[in-house]
C-alpha cells in the first residue's frame, strides 16, 4: 500500500495503544469498599513528605482511600467552607478559629506541633544572633532596614508573622520588606538568593538546608527557644450538617492522627535525620470535649 | 496497594525506570508514568471534545451571514486568550459541591480537569479552523454542492480541502491544554495516591509542585518530559498526514 | 474517442429539458438578468454568447439551481423546481453536471474528483464501506476511467491535482462533471484559460456528451467557438436576450442588429 496510507495506520495504531493505556488506569481508580476521604492540607505541611508516611499507613491499616488536596492555608479553609473536602489540616489557629465559629468546621484536635525559625544571610546586618525573642529580632531588621522576605499569602507562616509585626511594634513597610506570594521551598530560594531574613518553618528550612546559604538566628520551641515561633498543627472535621461529609470516616481519620499509631508515625518521621514534627495528640488527660473557640482568642 | 504496571508506550517505562539524564530522579516506579498518563488523558480528551464542538461551529460561523457575525468571531478570537487561573475558578464554581453541579461530585476529579481543558481549548481550535475553512475558495464549494453534494457534503468537502489548517488548530488546541497549569490545578488538586500514582496530578501540575519545593532541576526535567511528550505526538500526526507537510 | 455512453441516458431521451420562463434575477438591488425565457433541451448543445458581464454566469447559475431567481419559474415539464421541497431539488440538482471557468478541484487524486459525484450519491453505509476500503488499498472504478478516457487522461487517474497543468486540471472538471451521468451539463466560459490544444479537447468532449443524449449548455464571448460547437444560440446583451436560434441562421442572417455587431466584434465592452 501506499507510503501515505502505512503512515497513516501507523499513526493511528500508536494513539490507539497510547490511548489505552492511558484509559486501562481506570480500573485502578475507583475507591476501595471502605471508602473515600479527601483532606485539604497547607502546601508546606503537604511538602514536609509527612503525610505520605501518615497516609499509606492509614490506607494499608482501614482501607480507606485518602486523596490529599494541598493548597494555601486561605484555599484549604475555603475548600473546607465549600466542602470540597471532608477534613481540613491547617496551622493557623487564628484563622482555624474563625473557621470554627462561623460554622464550618466541628472536632478541632491538635495532633503535632513544629516550629518556626527566623533564618537570615550569614553576615547578619541586623545583627539579630544574640537575640532571643522573634519580636525583637523583627524590631532589629525594622530599625537596620535589612531586607526581609514575607510569604505574604495569607499561609499559616504569614499569620504567625504578622502577628510577631504586631508584638515588635516595629512597622513592616518600607522598601526593605518585600512580599514573595510563593510556597515555602520558593520563598527561601529566593531570601537565599537576594540576602534576606525571613521567617521559616522549620522542616522546609532542613529540607533544603544544603542548598541555602541561610543562618538560623532565633530558634523555636522546638529547641527551646522563643514561643511566639511555636507552629500547631490543627485537623478539623468539615461541619457534616453543612455538607455531604462521611462523618464516621473523618472521625476515623482523626482518631487516627491523635491516636498511637498516627502519632508514632510523627514522632518517628524526619528530614535529612532531624526531627521535625512533634506530637501532641496523646494526652494523658484527654479532653474529649468538642473545641470552642473563645472569643478573645 | 494498587496495581501500577503501565499499559502505556513500553518506552515510556523504560526511560524511566533509569537515573534519567544522570539526575537522581527521588520519585517512586511509575509516578511519572501515571502523569503522563493524566496528562495525556485529560487533554487529549478535552481537545477531541473541543474539535466536535469548534469544527461545526467554525463552519456555521465562517460560512452563514447573520446579525452579530463580527461580534462573534471576536468573541472566539478573545476566548484564545482566556488565563486559565480564571476559567479554572469558574469551571471549580460550578462543579463545587456547593455550586450548582455539585451533586454530580466532579470536584477534584479528571472529569473536571477535562471540563476546564475544553473551556480553555475550544475557542483555540474555534478560531484557528474558522480561519482554515474561510480560506478555501468559494468555487471549490460551488463545484461540490453543484455536482450533486447536501450541504453536508460541502461541509465534508471543506473540512477535506481545510484540512491542513485544521490539523494545526487541533495541535494548537492540543499545545494550549497540555501546557496550561493553572485551571487543573484549581479543579484537579494536584491528587496523588499514597503509592505515588496520580489521581490528577498532570506534568503541569507536577512540575508546579517541584518549584514550589525549591526543587528546579526536577521542575526543568518534567519540563523537558513535557516538551518531548509534545514533540511525539506532532511526529505522530506528522506521519498521519503523510508528504503534505 | 471513447464513447462515454450508459444505458441510463437513452432511457431519458424522451425527458423533457429544463425552461426558463420569464425568469429575472439580480443583485444588491441591480436587475442582471431580465425576463429570460429559454429552453435547455436534451441531444443538444446551446451556447449561450455575449459580452463579458452580461449576466451569462448568473444564466449558468440559475440553470444550475444555486440560487431561485427573483422572478420567474425554472421548470421540468410542469415542474416548478424551487416549489419542490429541499430533498427533490436535490434529486433534480443531481441530473446536472457543471464545469467552471476555474477547475475547482478538490485537493486530492484525479480519481477522487472524478468520482465525487458518485460518492456523494451512496448510502451512509456505503460510504463508510468505501472509505475503509480505501485506507487499506485503492479502489478505482471503471466509470472514472472511462470518464477520464473521454477528456484523452485514461491514465492520469491516481495523479494528484496538483501535478496537473492548466489544461489537465480543466479536462479532469469536465470529466468530473460527467461522470454521474448528469442529463445536461452546463460550461461557464471552460476554456477561455486555455491553449488551443487543450481547448479542442473539451469541445471534442461536449460534442461527445452531446451525442450521447445530455443537453450541453456553455456560456462564452469566444464567438469562433460558438461557430464551432453550438446547435443553437442564444445572444445574451445586457441582461436580455435578443435572439436565439439555430447557429447558422443567428451567424448568416441574425434578426437583431445588435446581434450583427457583436458577431463583427463590436459591442465588446
Amino acid at each position: 500500500m501506499s507510503i501515505q496510507r502505512r503512515g497513516f495506520l501507523t499513526g493511528v495504531s500508536i494513539t490507539a495503544v497510547s490511548v489505552a493505556g492511558c484509559l486501562g488506569s481506570r480500573a485502578a481508580d475507583s475507591p476501595s469498599d471502605l471508602g473515600e476521604l479527601t483532606v485539604g492540607v497547607t502546601t508546606s505541611t503537604y511538602d514536609s513528605g509527612l503525610l505520605d508516611a501518615l497516609h499509606s499507613a492509614f490506607e494499608s491499616t482501614y482501607g480507606v482511600t485518602i486523596r490529599a488536596v494541598a493548597g494555601g492555608t486561605g484555599e484549604t479553609l475555603a475548600r473546607g467552607e465549600r466542602g470540597d473536602v471532608d477534613v481540613v489540616m491547617a496551622h493557623a489557629r487564628s484563622l482555624e478559629d474563625e473557621f470554627i465559629q462561623s460554622g464550618h468546621g466541628v472536632n478541632r484536635r491538635d495532633f503535632a506541633y513544629g516550629d518556626f525559625v527566623i533564618a537570615g544571610p550569614p553576615d547578619d546586618p541586623a545583627g539579630i544572633a544574640a537575640v532571643d525573642t522573634a519580636s525583637e529580632a523583627f524590631s532589629r531588621i525594622a530599625a537596620t532596614e535589612s531586607t526581609f522576605l514575607s510569604r505574604g499569602d495569607n499561609s499559616g507562616t504569614h499569620v504567625q508573622e504578622r502577628a510577631i509585626w504586631d508584638d515588635s511594634e516595629a512597622s513592616p513597610a518600607g522598601e526593605w520588606y518585600t512580599e514573595a506570594g510563593l510556597g515555602m521551598g520558593e520563598t527561601l530560594i529566593q531570601a537565599n538568593q537576594r540576602g534576606a531574613y525571613l521567617i521559616t518553618v522549620r522542616g522546609n528550612y532542613i529540607d533544603l538546608r544544603d542548598r541555602l546559604d541561610l543562618d538560623i538566628f532565633v530558634e523555636g520551641p522546638v529547641t527551646g527557644g522563643d514561643p511566639a515561633l511555636d507552629n500547631p498543627y490543627g485537623v478539623i472535621v468539615v461541619n457534616p450538617a453543612r455538607h455531604d461529609v462521611d462523618y464516621e470516616i473523618a472521625m476515623l481519620y482523626v482518631g487516627f492522627l491523635t491516636g498511637t499509631e498516627g502519632q508514632t508515625i510523627i514522632e518517628e518521621y524526619t528530614i535529612d535525620g532531624q526531627q521535625v514534627f512533634y506530637p501532641n495528640g496523646l494526652s494523658k488527660d484527654p479532653n474529649f470535649d468538642q473545641y470552642t473557640p473563645s472569643d478573645e482568642s | 496497594m494498587i496495581e501500577t504496571t503501565p499499559v502505556g508506550p513500553v518506552t515510556a517505562g523504560t526511560l524511566f525506570d533509569a537515573n534519567f539524564l544522570l539526575v537522581d530522579v527521588p520519585f517512586e516506579q511509575g509516578y511519572i508514568e501515571s502523569i503522563i498518563r493524566v496528562s495525556l488523558l485529560v487533554s487529549l480528551t478535552a481537545v477531541i471534545l473541543s474539535t466536535l464542538v469548534g469544527l461545526p461551529v467554525a463552519l456555521a460561523v465562517g460560512f452563514t451571514e447573520f446579525p452579530g457575525k463580527r461580534l462573534v468571531v471576536a468573541l472566539i478570537n478573545t476566548g484564545m486568550g482566556l488565563p486559565s487561573v480564571v476559567v479554572g475558578l469558574l469551571v471549580l464554581f460550578g462543579v463545587s459541591n456547593q455550586g450548582p453541579l455539585g451533586s454530580l461530585d466532579l470536584v477534584f476529579t479528571r472529569e473536571a480537569m477535562i471540563i476546564s481543558q475544553f473551556v480553555l481549548a475550544t475557542p483555540v481550535v474555534t478560531g484557528v479552523s474558522l480561519a482554515a475553512v474561510t480560506e478555501i475558495e468559494d468555487g471549490v464549494r460551488d463545484a461540490a454542492y453543484v455536482m450533486g453534494g447536501t450541504r453536508l457534503d460541502v461541509a465534508l468537502v471543506t473540512i477535506s480541502e481545510a484540512r491542513a489548517g485544521i490539523v494545526t488548530a487541533v495541535l494548537a488546541g492540543l499545545g494550549r491544554a497540555i501546557s496550561e497549569v493553572g485551571s487543573v490545578l484549581i479543579v484537579g488538586g494536584n491528587i496523588v495516591r499514597a503509592d505515588g500514582t496520580s489521581v490528577t496530578r498532570t506534568l503541569t501540575t507536577a512540575i508546579q509542585l517541584e518549584a514550589r519545593q525549591g526543587r528546579f532541576e526536577i521542575a526543568l526535567l518534567l519540563g523537558g518530559v513535557l516538551i518531548a511528550l509534545v514533540l511525539v505526538i506532532n511526529g505522530i500526526v506528522l506521519r498521519i498526514g503523510g508528504r503534505r507537510y | 474517442m471513447a464513447q462515454f455512453s450508459s444505458s441510463r441516458s437513452s432511457q431519458h431521451s424522451q425527458s423533457t429539458g429544463i425552461l426558463l420562463s420569464n425568469v429575472s434575477h439580480g443583485f444588491d438591488g441591480t436587475a442582471v438578468l431580465t425576463d429570460i425565457t429559454l429552453t435547455v433541451s436534451r441531444g443538444e448543445t446551446l451556447v449561450v454568447i455575449g459580452p463579458s458581464g452580461t449576466g451569462k454566469t448568473t444564466l449558468i447559475r440559475l440553470l444550475a439551481l444555486f440560487d431561485s431567481p427573483d422572478s420567474g419559474r425554472i421548470l421540468v415539464g410542469d415542474t416548478n423546481l424551487w416549489s419542490l421541497s429541499t430533498d427533490e431539488r436535490l434529486a433534480a440538482r443531481r441530473r446536472i453536471g457543471m464545469v467552471f471557468q476555474e477547475p475547482n478541484l478538490f485537493e486530492a487524486s484525479v480519481q477522487r474528483n472524478v468520482s465525487y459525484g458518485h460518492r456523494v450519491r451512496l448510502g451512509w453505509r456505503a460510504r463508510l464501506r468505501q472509505w475503509a476500503r480505501r485506507l487499506v488499498g485503492d479502489s478505482s472504478s471503471p466509470v472514472v476511467e472511462e470518464t477520464l478516457e473521454v477528456v484523452g487522461l485514461a491514465d492520469a487517474a491516481r495523479r494528484s491535482t496538483g501535478s496537473l497543468s492548466g489544461g489537465e486540471a480543466q479536462r479532469v472538471a469536465f470529466a468530473r462533471a460527467l461522470a454521474y451521468d448528469p442529463e445536461f451539463l452546463l460550461l461557464d466560459e471552460p476554456t477561455s484559460d486555455l491553449d488551443p490544444r487543450n481547448t479542442a479537447v473539451i469541445e471534442q468532449a461536449v460534442e461527445t456528451a452531446r451525442d450521447d443524449g445530455l443537453g450541453v449548455v456553455v456560456a462564452t464571448h469566444d464567438m469562433q467557438q460558438a461557430e464551432r460547437i453550438a446547435d443553437r444560440v442564444a445572444v445574451l446583451l445586457d441582461g436580455r436576450l435578443i435572439e436565439v436560434g439555430p447557429t447558422e441562421e443567428v451567424f448568416t442572417n441574425p434578426e437583431d442588429r445588435r446581434t450583427q455587431r457583436f458577431i463583427d466584434g463590436e459591442l465588446l465592452y
